[in-house]
């Protein structure tokens, strides 16, 4: 099975067919007339590729001067020998209806790309191509958006190549028909088409297809399972498992490659073709990225040994906007960490786990930014165990995804569940590793808690987060098996659940991964049925359990109540990472914290936690923030004058935010969950607990703030963090006259909160 | 011939079905249902917020047998699901007119 082969077997057709063709001519023709006509193969054919079963493409040309019966002798004598041996598709015409043909149908317009001469004529071939090529040219605007509109309805109907179990070869997506289109779009000259990128697949698929021919003894192009063992053997894979992982790493950069084209094509040159190609405009979106041409590019003269978290800062960017990695920038990045630039220390840095978090929450956008890391080996630089379970198969009839990309899906589906817990980081990560394990006999659950401890050690997260990733890999199965297998109502099924699991917490955790694990699954592993049975489950189980904890208020040493007994506004500006630690202490008074989170906001500066308290008349205010890009230089002299005016006078900072975030609006962004607001009254003896959790987002913090101070109550504390592109804000709030909030009061400031966030 | 018809707590059915085999039933058909009976559904109350369960997830068994063992295929089922505790679930038996194995073409209890 190889090129080779398929090569030989279309010279063995060409020796046969133009020896009929020679016969036939020399029969019906006297002289001259034999250069009037030529016979040429289209197609795969075309292209010199023959595998056992393929069909023989063929056109057979003629200048018109040929008499009609004549030519139809020389045409039956030629396909009435092949009748039996092969399957012939073919067509009479002359240069002008080929022509005609090509502009009324795309399929003969890209068959004819591929012409070549067989015998006869083979000037009258060369006129056909050169023609076929020229219309292809000059007609792309009109006929690349059908063969894009063709590409999809082919997609539709075939599926995916890469995920299906029995997937058709040719047809589905990232199939050889793909393959085909790619050059055509290459030969078209609108985009480059890294062709060199897909030669591996081209071969890998066309070897797979020829085998299923020669197994199945016929035409056909899909790879069902009763052929798969058969296949794989004349191969020489180890088993199938192998050969359909192959398949799948090939129909996948394809795809890629496909999917890149569409887009540089949609967006390359002012004609939308790219014939005239415009200097792109750069947009800074991050520190040394950029937008340009609707793409995430990392600024060529960003160096990554100084700034080796770009590359996962051009990804989260990417990914949070919705928008493309640049294949330059992935292909640059992938050189320069093979070359030992730009790693990652070990353990990362916050910033670079933070930006992983927001990478992998950043639901449906995330697929297509982690496809691109896989496929120019991006993300294997900074998780090498991704490796073992790349386009690993699972042949269960359960699931319809490679193992790697069930945990891309099952993240995916845990995006949406961000809200319902605590950690949300936790969640993501632990959706994204869920199945590290698989791949070898041993139960993939006690595997990946080998694995997944590592990894995150690496990543950044401390022991107690470590042992709830742990937990959640071990028994990310167990709620579904207790679900639907054990007794509800026994006590004992309930310890069970338990005793494995800390705190409810944990379980809020496991429950969110055990229902993003279902739905990635499918239909098959997950429906409204034993979902109900989960959270039937998860809430007995909880009722045994202590209640949810909640972030504590803040504690502050005897230097900073000193200070804050003095009642003067005082700022301490100091360098934390790769932003600043403020301490704030200021006379307290309503809506302190929407006005100190609005000067951050105006100044640039992005906060990424915050813990507060009010003591006595003052509140003391303890924030990390990180500079955007084009922060304009922060001082404690410049916060001070800023704050201390905002104090007197908000209307300012609200009319600035105002501006700023008409500014965002304008910005791409993706779907994100609905904030969620709870409400504890029964947590803390003197305060009211409200937990916000909601997307991060310029001035959330303003508008919290805002909202509560609309609603007539008091912030006691407020503790502030950020997980990847999460916050939970929880604040502790009391009436103005001191106390507690009421139930109802509490739902009152709950919902208003919801709407002003929405 | 009579179909049996089994429906059940989800827990119990590896039991059901470990007790029909025991009894020498070789095939059977199960999918999730949902429903109420005289149990209902209840109302629970999860972080305040008060959400009805009003039908409770269950798993319907079928199994068709000869009309002399229907009775004591009852038995087999109704003691293996049996917890005694409200929501068990119910078996109700129905004539059935024919059965035919694709496969073959028999008909009747040749068929079973």
């Amino acid at each position: 099975m190889s090129t080779r082969e398929r090569r030989e077997r279309s010279n063995e057709s060409d020796r046969f067919l133009s020896q009929l063709f020679l016969n036939a001519v020399e029969k019906h023709c006297d002289g001259d007339s034999g250069k009037e006509i030529a016979l040429a193969a289209v197609g795969g054919y075309g292209r010199g590729e023959l595998s056992p079963g393929s069909d023989l493409d063929i056109l057979i040309l003629h200048n018109g001067k040929v008499i009609e019966e004549k030519l139809a002798a020389i045409v039956n004598d030629l396909l009435y020998p092949l009748w039996d041996k092969n399957k012939v598709d073919h067509s009479v015409r002359t240069r002008s209806q080929t022509r005609e043909a090509a502009s009324a149908d795309l399929r003969v317009a890209t068959g004819l790309l591929d012409i070549r001469a067989i015998a006869g004529n083979a000037d009258l071939v060369s006129l056909v191509q050169s023609d076929a090529l020229d219309f292809w040219r000059k007609e792309a605007k009109r006929n690349l958006p059908e063969l894009a509109n063709a590409l999809s309805e082919r997609h539709n109907r075939a599926g995916e190549l890469a995920y299906l179990l029995e997937p058709d070869l040719k047809e589905a997506r990232g199939g050889l028909r793909d393959i085909q289109a790619l050059r055509a779009i290459a030969l078209s000259g609108a985009v480059e088409v890294r062709l060199e990128k897909i030669s591996w697949a081209e071969s890998t698929l066309n070897n797979v297809r020829e085998a299923l021919h020669t197994a199945s003894g016929r035409g056909k192009d899909r790879l069902l399972f009763q052929e798969q063992d058969k296949v794989a053997e004349i191969l020489e894979y180890k088993d199938a498992d192998a050969m359909m992982s192959d398949v799948a790493r090939a129909a996948r950069s394809v795809d890629y490659l496909l999917d890149y084209t569409w887009h540089g094509l949609e967006h390359k040159g002012k004609d939308g073709l790219g014939r005239i190609l415009q200097r792109p405009r750069f947009v800074t979106v991050a520190k040394n990225v950029s937008a340009a041409n609707r793409e995430i590019v990392i600024d060529p003269s960003t160096s990554l040994n100084e700034d080796p978290v770009v590359g996962l800062r051009a990804a989260a960017t990417a990914a949070q906007l919705g928008l493309p990695l640049s294949l330059d920038t992935c292909n640059q990045l992938s050189n320069a960490l093979d070359s030992g630039e730009g790693v990652l220390p070990n353990p990362w840095p916050r910033e670079a786990r933070e930006l992983l978090i927001s990478l992998i929450g950043a639901g449906d956008a995330m697929v297509g930014i982690f496809e691109t890391l896989d496929q120019e080996e991006v993300i294997f630089h900074w998780i090498p165990e991704w490796r073992s379970v790349r386009s690993l198969p699972q042949r269960n009839a359960l699931h319809r995804h490679t193992v790697d990309r069930h945990m891309v899906e099952t993240a995916v589906h845990a995006g949406q569940l961000t809200r319902k817990v605590q950690r949300p980081d936790l969640l993501l990560f632990a959706a994204l590793f869920h199945d590290i394990g698989k791949g070898t006999q041993e139960d993939h659950s006690e595997r990946g808690v080998r694995l997944i401890a590592p990894i995150a050690r690496r990543i950044g997260f401390d022991e107690k987060d470590i042992e709830t990733l742990k937990i959640l890999v071990r028994h990310h199965l167990l709620l579904s098996s207790t679900a639907t297998r054990r007794d509800l109502d026994d006590p004992a099924t309930i310890q069970s659940v338990v005793s494995v699991i800390p705190d409810a917490t944990t379980l809020e955790l496991l429950h969110a991964l055990s229902i993003a694990d279902g739905e990635a699954t499918g239909s098959a592993g997950w429906s409204d049925w034993k979902a109900t049975l989960v959270a039937e489950l998860v809430n007995r189980v909880k009722k045994a359990m202590a209640g949810v904890e909640f972030a504590q208020q803040p504690m502050f040493n005897q230097e900073q109540i000193a200070l804050a007994a003095k009642g003067e506004l005082r700022i301490n500006l100091q360098e934390h990472d790769s932003g600043y630690a403020v301490q704030v202490i200021s006379p307290d008074r309503p809506g302190l914290l929407s006005i100190v989170a609005g000067v951050f906001n105006i100044s640039r500066l992005d906060v990424k936690s915050a813990r507060t308290k009010t003591l006595g008349s003052s509140a003391v205010m303890y924030w990390i923030v990180t500079p955007e890009p084009h922060a304009p230089e922060v001082t404690e002299s410049r916060l001070h004058q800023l704050i201390s005016d905002a104090l007197k006078d908000s209307r300012d900072v609200e009319e600035k935010l105002l501006t700023r975030a008409k500014a965002y609006a304008s910005i791409p962004s993706i779907p994100v969950p609905d904030p969620e607001v709870e409400i504890f009254t029964d947590a803390a003896t003197d305060a009211t607990v409200i937990e916000v959790r909601s997307h991060d987002r310029p001035g959330l913090l303003f508008r919290i703030g805002a909202a509560i101070t609309e609603s007539q109550i008091d912030i006691r504390s407020a503790i502030v963090t950020t997980l990847g592109a999460e916050a939970i804000d929880t604040l502790y709030v009391t009436e103005l006259t001191g106390g507690p909030l009421t139930i109802e009061r509490a739902a009152e400031v709950a919902s208003h909160l919801k709407r002003a966030l929405k | 011939m009579r179909l049996i018809t089994a429906i059940l707590k989800p827990f119990k059915l590896e039991d059901v079905k470990e007790a029909l085999q025991a009894a020498g039933v070789t095939g059977m058909t199960v999918s999730e249902a949902s429903g109420f009976g005289r149990q209902r559904g209840h109302t629970e109350v999860y972080r305040g917020a008060e959400y009805t369960v009003d039908l409770v997830p269950k798993v319907r068994l079928e199994v068709l047998v000869d009309d002399k063992d229907a009775d004591s295929i009852v038995d087999v089922i109704v003691k293996a699901a049996s917890t005694g505790s409200i929501g068990d679930g119910k078996v109700w038996t129905t004539p059935v007119e024919q059965v035919i194995r694709v496969r073959t073409g028999e008909r009747g209890s040749e068929a079973i």
